[in-house]
């Protein structure tokens, strides 16, 4: 059964935020990685079954314009305890991948009580000395896909080989608000291990088997640091977990949700 | 027209195999590969080479800035500007320029340039730029916050250099609660400024708003010349005309004897500029942000053809580089001049792997066969006061 999502733009201080909502159950906000955004994909449609997806996109990337002023992984984390407030979202389930799953975390540790349950998903925001995150900003789309798929045949329906300049310009937007929030500090928040401990929320990591863009290191460290979080793998995965895999990834978090 | 010898310093000894090896001879092209002892003497010829200009007449030489490059080896341009400013007497020292935007602390360019103005007696332009992509991975500056980096690291700057008081500097990017630079400038109010551009309309409306200089990069003269009208219209908009110094063109350029043997010795050195030196992957020329979208949507409808893919006849075509006897450069070079208004040539003499005879004899038959053929600018031209050197 396919779902297909309504849209809207939500105002939140200023920030105009596009907002894809589907699906009927508990509430489970959905943040995006640095490539996805703006987009109702198989994985939306998976949640929805047992779900109730609520997928923001983030300022400069999809449907969301930059905001002034949100500029940083902190803004951002303030920006959606805020939108959450206004969405009215009464202790959701928040699931985020890679960039999305940072922000994931982000949000948790300054709000520990308002998350009923964590899922982080081949999530960058840790710096790992000697463990570090692949420089995605540097390789080209061809070396992208064959860094961010275990099975590159996967991305076929997602990066065509030749694409138009509108297409070009929307992948480079999306990037360019990446760089925004991941340049530097490289795709991390040097303080955030030591504040992992606030989470309270009971926390699924869920990690692709073959990740050559974010070591399994840094899973195993989320793992760790999080009170009671436990770890996962998807195997025979690359790194984009929820494109690759999404019907195994959506079983695991149905499972974790249950549970 | 005003003469200025640009030098980009390139390391031309790449092993045979380099293009086979590398993607790029920037940022990640192992420093393994720099031979110290050539480096030595490389940078001694060049120094000789800078020095020289002065006596051929030029009115001034031009260095510049890049980080991890065998393309140039100047990571700090004030440098190479000081080991000039006691080696020369009468010649403008141009910096072209400092990467301000790369800095966390562009009060340390204040205060170099300040000092090497005082040198030289006042001898110094300063040239600001916001580093090639590259250099954003290079000095971890994220892309997107260059060009508001090099804005008020500018404004900043100026300010530091024409303020008679200390004063408290906090914008987005900088806070600096003791602004209080000595020395101050002997060029007053300050040095005179150079901005290069590549197309973007933002830069040319703050280049033609501030009255500083405007400079092209690499590009084909039909590129160019939109650049130079689109300088034009904006210093219109400001209420002036620019004045022929205010528009600089720079480009490599190669004289010899006659055409073939122009062609027949420059050939190699243009090829290793465009395809060995500027032998670089997209994404780290142009990372996310360092283009806005509107430019980069311009450069994807121009169908440019990255440089290590222009053929030799390309190259010469479009206008990247001029080779040829003199009187084919003279006339190529009129002819520019006539097309795209300059008052202000920046000419690259010694090209890519050119040995130091050939750039010799480059830089003397153009003094000499192809300088005189322009009426020059000449001192009142640079309308600064000159102190006694």
């Amino acid at each position: 059964m396919s779902i297909s999502p309504t849209e809207k733009v939500v105002d939140v201080r200023g920030a105009s935020v596009g907002v894809l909502e589907g699906g009927a159950g508990p509430t489970a906000l959905v943040l995006h990685a640095a490539g996805g955004a703006g987009a109702w994909l198989p994985y939306h449609a998976l949640l929805a079954q047992s779900f109730r997806v609520v997928a923001p996109d983030v300022p400069g990337f999809g449907r969301s314009p930059s905001a002034e002023g949100v500029e940083a992984i902190d803004d951002l984390a303030f920006l959606y305890l805020d939108l959450i407030e206004q969405l009215g979202l009464a202790e959701p389930i928040i699931l985020g991948s890679s960039f999305g799953g940072w922000l994931a975390a982000e949000i948790a540790v300054l709000a520990p009580k308002l998350v009923s349950k964590l899922v982080l998903v081949s999530a960058i925001g840790l710096r790992i000395p000697g463990e570090p995150i692949t420089d995605l900003f540097a390789l080209s789309p061809a070396q992208k896909v064959q860094a961010l798929f275990h099975d590159p045949a996967a991305a076929a329906g997602l990066f065509p080989a030749e694409i138009d300049i509108d297409t070009a310009l929307g992948f480079y937007r999306d990037e360019m608000a990446f760089a925004r929030y991941a340049w530097s500090p490289f795709c991390c928040n040097p303080k955030l291990q030591r504040r992992l401990h606030r989470i309270c929320a009971p926390t699924l990591v869920l990690w692709a088997g073959e990740d050559r863009v974010v070591p399994t290191t840094h899973g195993r460290r989320y793992a760790e640091l999080i009170p009671h979080a436990r770890f996962e793998v998807v195997t025979d995965c690359g790194h984009a977990v929820m494109l690759e895999r999404p019907k195994e990834a959506v079983r695991a978090i149905q499972r974790f949700v249950a549970s | 027209m005003r003469f200025n010898l640009f030098h980009l310093m390139p390391y031309p000894y790449l092993p045979p195999d380099y293009e086979a090896r590398f993607d790029s001879g920037s940022l990640t092209l192992p420093n393994g590969l720099f031979d110290p002892q050539r480096g030595a003497n490389l940078y001694n010829r060049y120094l000789d080479e800078l020095e020289y200009a002065e006596k051929l007449g030029f009115d001034s030489v031009a260095v510049n800035e890049h980080h991890q490059s065998a393309y140039g080896l100047m990571p700090s341009p004030n440098i190479v500007a000081a080991a000039l400013a006691r080696r020369t007497a009468r010649i403008d020292l141009c910096i072209l320029g400092n990467a301000i935007a790369l800095r966390d602390h562009p009060l340390r360019v204040a205060e170099e340039v300040a000092m090497l103005d005082n040198i030289t007696y006042g001898r110094i332009i300063s040239g600001f730029v916001r580093g090639i992509g590259f250099e954003s991975y290079a000095q971890s500056i994220s892309p997107v916050r260059s060009m508001p980096r090099f804005r008020e690291a500018h404004d900043l700057i100026i300010k530091a250099w024409t303020s008679r008081e200390p004063f408290q500097w906090i914008s987005d990017n900088y806070e600096f609660r003791y602004v209080n630079v000595w020395p101050r400038p002997v060029q007053q109010p300050h040095p005179p400024v150079w901005v290069p551009g590549t197309g973007s309309v933002e830069t040319m409306k703050w280049v033609a708003e501030h009255r500083y200089n405007y400079l092209s990069v690499y590009a084909p003269t039909r590129v160019i010349k939109t650049w130079f009208d689109g300088f034009r219209s904006a210093a219109a908009s400001c209420g002036y005309t620019p004045t022929p110094e205010q528009i600089g063109f720079s480009v490599p350029i190669y004289v010899a004897e006659t055409d073939a043997r122009a062609h027949e010795e420059g050939r190699e050195h243009v090829e290793w500029l465009y395809h060995k030196g500027m032998r670089i992957r997209q994404e780290y020329y142009f990372p996310a942000g360092y283009l806005s979208t509107a430019s980069l949507r311009g450069m994807l409808k121009s169908g440019a053809k990255p440089f290590s893919e222009l053929t030799y006849e390309e190259i010469l075509k479009l206008g990247y580089a001029v080779v040829g006897s003199p009187t084919t450069v003279r006339e190529k070079l009129k002819e520019m001049e006539a097309f795209l208004g300059f008052g202000n040539l920046c000419a690259v003499l010694q090209i890519g792997d050119m040995p130091h005879h050939r750039t010799i004899k480059n830089m003397e038959l153009f003094a000499t066969e192809v300088m005189p053929a322009f009426e020059r600018a000449g001192d009142a031209f640079t309308h600064r006061p000159r102190l006694a050197g």
